[in-house]
This record gives C-alpha cells, structure tokens and sequence, in this order.
C-alpha cells in the first residue's frame, strides 16, 4: 500500500516546514499569527486535495484569504449590527 | 453396482491415489466418501521455440499428461493468446510438474497454475462447501455430481453439521494448559467431557474413543492450530496411539508455517495452521475475523467464495473475493495468471496528480451538533464498480459504448459486463437482501444475529475487493481501475454535498462514502427522504441513512486545537445508541478501566434527552470521573482492568527506541517467551525501570508497583475527550480532578454560548 506522490497533508506539512526559518526569525508574536493561517489553511485540505494543483501552496494561500475574508465578513456584520443597534 | 442420493458437500481436495476426493453428507446422516477421476489443467504462453521445448519436456516426464495447443482469452489482452495447455491426469501431481516446468522455463508465462484446488472442481460442478447435492455413484466411484442450491440462495437447506469443540482451560503462550474441555454442541455451554492433559495415555485413549464415537465434521479449537492439534500428533506418535484427528485415515494432518505481514497500515500475525482431511478444523484464536462474524460468517464466505471451510477461516476476506473472481474468469474460459506481468500505464505528472488521490475527507465542522443526519453510500466503492462497469479489462478500453471517468477522463467500457461487476453483483444483491431481512424481523428473532454475521462477511469481502483491484499483485487488479473508483467516489460525494446544499443544508462533514448533514428544520428520517431520493437520483448509487443524531460532536487535535480531525468524533442517535471514532474507549489499546469510564460518561450523556440540557449533566460526568479516580488511587481497580494490550508492529530488535510494548515482550522473551510482529503483548504501567510489567510473566504482578500516576493521566485525557465539547478544556478539568479546585459557576446554569464551543442548535 504505497503512494507515488506525498498525500495532501503530507504537502501541507512540508510546505509549512519549509517556512520554518522565516517562522523562527519572526517575533513570537507574529509567529503565533503565522500558526493562525496555517491552521486556516488546514481546513480546505480536501479542497486542495482535489483541486490537484501542481502547486498546492497557492492553493494554501488561497485558504487563507479565504479565512481571512470569513473573518472579515463576520466583524462587518458585528459592526454593522453594533452600529444599527447605537443608530 | 449405482447408486443415487441427494446431501451436502462437505470436503472435496486432490487425493495421490484416488484424483479427487469428496466427503459427502448424506441426508439420512451417514458420511461418505467417494472419490473420481479429476484431471487438472495449467497453461503456458510465450515464444513458440520455448513452448516447444516446454512439450518435449513434459512428454518426457513420468506424470502422465496430455498436451495441446489452444487460443484462449488473457483478460489484460485484445486479442487471444495462443498457448500449451497442459492437462494432468491425476490433480495432486499438477504442483510438482509446474515448479518444474516454471523452474527451467523462467521466461513462460503460466496461467492456471496455482490455483486452490476447490476452484478447479467448482469451476467445472458448480460446487461449493456445503452445497445441497444429488450424486450417483459407482461403489466408491463418483458418477455425477449436481448441485441443487445456489451460493445466493438467502435461505438455503443447511446440513446437521456434527461439530465438536475442544477447548483448553488457559493460553499455552502463557501457561501450560492442563485440561481440555470438550462439548458437542455449541449450543450447551455444558461440557460434555474433560479431560486432563496428563497422563498422556489415558487422554489419548479417552480423546480417540470421542472423535470415534460422535464422528465430528468440524471440530472447533481453543489454540488448535498453534499448539493443540501439533501437540495430540506428538504425543500419538509418542505413545503409538492413533488419534483420528482426521477423518479420511488415509491421510495424516497437513501443516502451514506461520507467517507475519503487513496489511492496511498493520502487522498481522498468522500462526501456524493445521488442517485436516474430511473434516474441517478451525482454531478460534487463528481464524480471520473470527471475533466479528463468527462461524456462520467463516461458512458463508466457504459457500460464496467456494474455498474449503478450513482455508476461508484462516485467510483474509481479500483471499476470497480472489477465489470468487478466479472462479468467474475459470467459468468463463479466461485465463488466470500466475504473475501478472502488466505495467501501469505511462502518464504525466498533471495526470498522476488527479489519478493519485483516495476518496474525499473534509475537516470537520468542529463542535457540538444537534439534530445531525448520517447519510452513507451502500458499499459505496463496490456499487461504483458494478454501477459503472469498472474492471481492469473495461477501464481505458476504447469502445463504441463508453463513459469518461469523472476527473481522470479515462474511458470504461461499457460494451460488454466486465470480470469484477460480474463477481460483485450478486454479493451486493445478496448484502442488501440480508440488511433488508435483518430489519424486517424482531429484535428477539434468532435469526437477525445470523443474518448480521453472514452479512458482515459479505461487507469484507466488498472492502477487500476495492483494494485488490489496486494491488499490483493481485491477479485482476489494475490501478487505474482502483483510481477510476476513488474519482467516482469523490464525484459521488460531492454530488451529494451539493444536492445538500441545494436544499439548503449546512454539510458538517465528508468522509469517503458517508456525510453529516443538517438539513434546517430537519428532525426524523421522512425529513431526510427528499435529500436521500436527490442524492440517490444524482449519483445513480445506493444511499442510506445510518440515523439522525439527537447530538454529535466533532473533536479537534489533541495536538492543535484549532486544527479539525477527520475521524475522531461522538455522538448519540434519537434512539440512544451511541457512536463513537478515534477516541479512546474505541482503541484497542485502551486500558479497560479508561475505556469503561468514558463509556460510562457518554452513556449518562446519552440519557439527556436535549442537546441544551447537556451542560446539566457536568456534575455528575465529574462526579463519575472524581469516583473512579478515586477506586484507581485506593487501588480497588482489578489489575486485569488496567493491563494495556499493544501489538508489536517489528522484531524487537528492530526497535531504536523501545515502545511500552517492545519492553513488556523484551521482559517476556527474557523467560523464554517470544512474540512475533503482529501478535499482542499485555502490560501494566509499572514504577521504576523499564516502567511496565509484563502481564504474562510467571511472576504475577505486584500491586503495589502500579504507575497510578500514568494511569491517572490517561483517565484525564479520556474525561477531557468527552469534556471538550461541553467547553471544559483538558486544563481546567485538571484543575478540577487533581487541584480540587471548584467550579466557575454553579452546575447546571452554564451560560450556552460561551460553554459550549461551536454549538449549532
């Protein structure tokens, strides 16, 4: 039971081990932020699976804006609650 | 002078005097054995010069055979393959003469040359074990044979099988057995005889006579294969006292050595076999599966499979939907390779890409889920090759009728059934069939145990048949047939998220061939129908519900909790069953005090009948956890409760840094005991150097030596596994069981939103 090519989390873990000298070079602080995407991007991991891109980082890093942007989404509609609340 | 009669087939093997042997039941109860003429055939292809000295060889040989020269159907070939065909007159002499003949001639290839011998006489009567027959015979001398039943048969006639079943009183691995329990019925639990293994005279005097006088068909063991039987032969030999282990007395036992392989991600350990001769012999503690579908499963693979009662037992279900697509090509006059020689098939990297991918696994919603649908694919990978006809011989087949593989865009022939749907069909038809019987009779019915063990055989053989047909070895396997299934399957899969969505549910998670699933609104199984009959209608495949949960809660890393994990979750269905993946009370090497415990805490979790009432069960899970811990420190727990059971997955040599397991068996094998890869070694955690005791030492555990420590640790865990979605974290339930520290608020009025993380009411 062998596979020809690494599955997607084993990508998924390399590509992350690949940054781990930029990781180590940031301040804890950030590091922790840096963690934070990471383990956005692992949520879409089936998605990036069978999306098979060749190059499976862009497909992180898509992931990750996607995570940013359902962030974003969620605190514009607690402002904009807050606001028609205040309104 | 001839003679007719109608029984069941109990034994049929190749015999150096006689061909072929059969064992017959006839239904006025006597056994009989007959015997017939039974010539066997294997084949060889290749270069004419080389198959001509092939000829010249085997003329010159003392086997009698009979030699030609045929055109038959390779299935991995268009067009058909001319061969030598090789008839042996008399069957036991055919695996010699092929050795031979593979040995001086490497660059052959051979077809139908090993195969099991029960295959070839099925190929040719339709036979299977335990088939219902009419024989006409001639004195000793079988005339004809015809099958009156079928394999698919749901209720077919079933022999009065004698069974006698021979127990010993304790593991010869661990201690020496000193009495052998005998009963001849499985129905009584009362024994009929014991027997002490010594004296050696008497017991083998006593044993002989019982075989002798109740004549068994199958005789059940307790370590028969890896001790019993060898250790009786002996002890015959010894004693020159014959012991009728066999029934055919012409014959003496045959044995298999043991083995340890690695199968699905684990090593498994076979021990030694040993089988007999007009009677079937099957050792409990060896068989495959024994533990899951018990002795109507072993006899229901023997009749679909075709295999000998005594080899199904001991080998793995992919051995038997071999056997059933080995008897397919046999019918069909294809020919069965000895090596498979093909290659895959070159493609480029973009296309390895897309092909090279299992089925699809979502990361789960993370949380606490009320009113949740489990919807599953039935046998999901084998409807997909019976559905769309996927076979090594359909798949990249160009022909007038073909479909495109979803994804991979390699075509399947569609234009004629191919050799694996032909073999799966029926097994599916008789699943479903089985599942349907199942759910139509009363819990009390007897029968539903019977038909759930038939029918989980069944679900092994479709599992294995999936990863056959990607196995470069197996003889019918091709890996583009085994990657055009896992595409259908995502495609399958993501059809049905999308017919979902479309109806406005919220998916929680995919997992290969099942999804979780909230529909709005959504409460009992007619809600669901209108989703089931889409799914069902999309993707052309079976689909069920497996239940609605009343709650289910999805777990995240132990490691990282922000990171979901695909297979770890628990849940309660709307009737109160629980299920449960990943956590610990499933792992076998979960002590059973853990695993009680955390079964114990979802259990009172499944008593709540509302998912908001659940935070009003948290005194009592803690109270239940305080009270064990408790029984664990003041050391009431029974030692037996507390031994971990691991299997070795190396030689103990082969091990850089010892696991609990590799110190436990290194301190056995210091009193001569060794384990194999694959087999369990049984421990306690223990203080001091090397920090486990070996259950099975000859020195008893002392229990004040106990790790309390250790095992409190992993009643922590298992409490915050359960804990977790209730929003208490594995840190505060520390605080709360070792530090004694109280609660933040008080039991029972837990504000839902911030203490039960990510729950969707």
């Amino acid at each position: 039971m062998g596979r020809t090519l690494p599955s997607i989390t084993q990508a998924f873990l390399q590509e992350q081990q690949s940054f781990a000298r930029f990781r180590r070079a940031l301040r804890r602080s950030d590091q922790l932020v840096l963690d934070d995407l990471f383990a956005a991007a692992h949520q879409h991991l089936a998605a990036a699976a069978y999306a098979a891109h060749s190059l499976p980082f862009e497909t992180f890093l898509l992931a990750m804006l996607m995570e940013e942007h359902k962030e974003v989404l969620r605190l514009r509609g607690l402002v904009e609650d807050l606001l028609d609340h205040q309104g | 002078m001839g003679q007719a009669f109608t029984g069941w087939l109990l034994d049929v093997y190749d015999d150096p005097q006689d061909g072929v042997v059969l064992w017959l039941l006839d239904k006025d109860g006597a056994r009989r054995r007959l015997h017939q003429d039974f010539p066997v055939t294997f084949y060889a292809a290749g270069p004419a010069s080389q198959l001509r000295a092939l000829w010249r060889f085997l003329v010159e040989q003392p086997t009698q055979v009979e030699l030609d020269r045929q055109e038959r159907r390779d299935l991995f070939c268009q067009e058909p393959v001319t061969v030598l065909c090789v008839r042996v007159l008399q069957p036991a002499l055919l695996p010699r003469l092929f050795q031979e003949a593979a040995r001086r001639f490497p660059t052959l290839s051979f077809y139908d040359a090993d195969l099991a011998f029960s295959l070839r006489y099925a190929a040719v009567y339709n036979t299977f074990p335990l088939a219902y027959c009419h024989i006409t015979t001639d004195g000793q001398r079988l005339q004809n044979i015809t099958v009156l039943d079928s394999p698919w048969d749901m209720d077919p006639p079933m022999p009065p099988l004698r069974v006698l079943s021979l127990e010993l009183d304790s593991n010869p691995a661990h201690a020496s057995p000193a009495c052998l329990t005998i009963r001849t019925t499985l129905e009584n639990p009362r024994p009929a005889y014991r027997l002490p293994l010594r004296p050696e005279r008497p017991l083998l005097v006593n044993l002989a006579a019982i075989l002798n006088r109740h004549d068994p068909d199958l005789l059940l063991t307790t370590w028969g294969d890896t001790w019993l039987l060898p250790h009786l032969l002996a002890l015959s030999r010894r004693c020159q006292i014959p012991l009728p282990l066999n029934r055919d007395l012409t014959r003496g036992l045959a044995h298999r050595a043991a083995r340890s392989y690695f199968s699905y991600g684990r090593v498994v350990h076979v021990g030694q076999q040993t089988l007999t001769f007009g009677r079937s012999h099957i050792d409990r503690y060896n068989a495959m599966l024994f533990h899951d579908y018990d002795l109507t499963g072993v006899l229901e693979l023997a009749r679909v499979s075709a295999l000998s009662i005594q080899t199904v037992a001991r080998t793995s279900p992919g051995t038997g939907i071999s056997a059933m697509q080995i008897l397919t090509a046999l019918r069909q006059g294809i020919l069965v390779p000895w090596h498979k020689q093909q290659a895959e098939r070159p493609k480029t990297a973009l296309d390895l890409l897309r092909a090279d991918q299992g089925g699809m696994v979502y990361q789960p919603l993370v949380g606490l889920h009320a009113n949740v649908a489990e919807i599953d694919f039935i046998s999901m990978y084998p409807s997909i090759m019976a559905h769309f006809n996927i076979s090594p011989e359909t798949v990249g087949n160009h022909s007038p009728c073909t479909c495109l593989v979803p994804q991979l865009g390699i075509c399947i022939d569609q234009a004629r059934p191919g050799l694996v749907p032909q073999t799966l069909n029926p097994l599916l038809k008789k699943r479903v069939a089985l599942k349907i019987r199942t759910a139509d009779l009363p819990h009390w019915d007897p029968r539903r145990r019977l038909y759930k063990e038939r029918a989980s055989a069944h679900k092994w053989l479709l599992v294995t048949c999936f990863g056959y047909l990607g196995y470069k070895n197996a003889r019918f396997g091709r890996i583009e047939a085994h990657e055009a299934v896992t595409a259908y399957g995502r495609e399958a899969l993501l059809q049905a998220k999308e017919a979902a969505e479309d109806l406005g549910g919220l998916v929680l998670h995919l997992y290969v061939d099942g999804l979780w699933v909230k529909l709005p609104g959504a409460s009992t199984v007619s809600d669901y129908q209108p989703l089931l009959d889409e799914i069902s209608n999309r993707t052309g495949l079976p689909i069920g519900l497996d239940g609605i949960y009343r709650w289910v809660a999805f777990l995240p890393s132990r490691v990282d909790g922000r990171v979901p994990v695909p297979n770890r979750y628990f849940g309660v269905f709307q009737d109160g069953s629980l299920k449960m993946r990943g956590i610990e009370a499933r792992r076998g090497d979960t002590p059973p005090f853990i695993a009680q415990t955390q079964l114990a805490m979802l259990e009172r979790m499944a008593q709540v009948p509302e998912v908001a009432q659940l935070p009003g069960c948290l005194p009592d899970l803690l109270g239940l956890l305080r009270g064990r811990l408790a029984s664990l420190r003041r050391r009431r727990v029974p030692l037996p409760d507390l031994v971990v059971s691991q299997k070795l997955s190396r030689r103990l040599d082969e091990y850089r840094t010892p696991s609990p397991a590799a110190r436990a068996a290194a301190q056995l094998e210091s009193t001569g005991k060794s384990l194999q890869p694959g087999q369990r070694v049984r421990f306690l955690y223990a203080l001091g150097d090397p920090g486990v005791y070996a259950w099975d030492l000859p020195i008893p555990p002392d229990p004040a030596c106990l790790d309390l420590a250790r095992y409190a640790e992993l009643l922590l865990r298992a409490g915050a596994t359960i804990l977790q979605p209730l929003g208490v974290s594995e840190a505060t339930l520390r605080d709360w069981l070792f530090n004694n520290a109280g609660y933040g608020s008080c039991p029972g009025v837990l504000p839902l939103n911030s203490s039960l993380t990510g729950l969707q009411l």
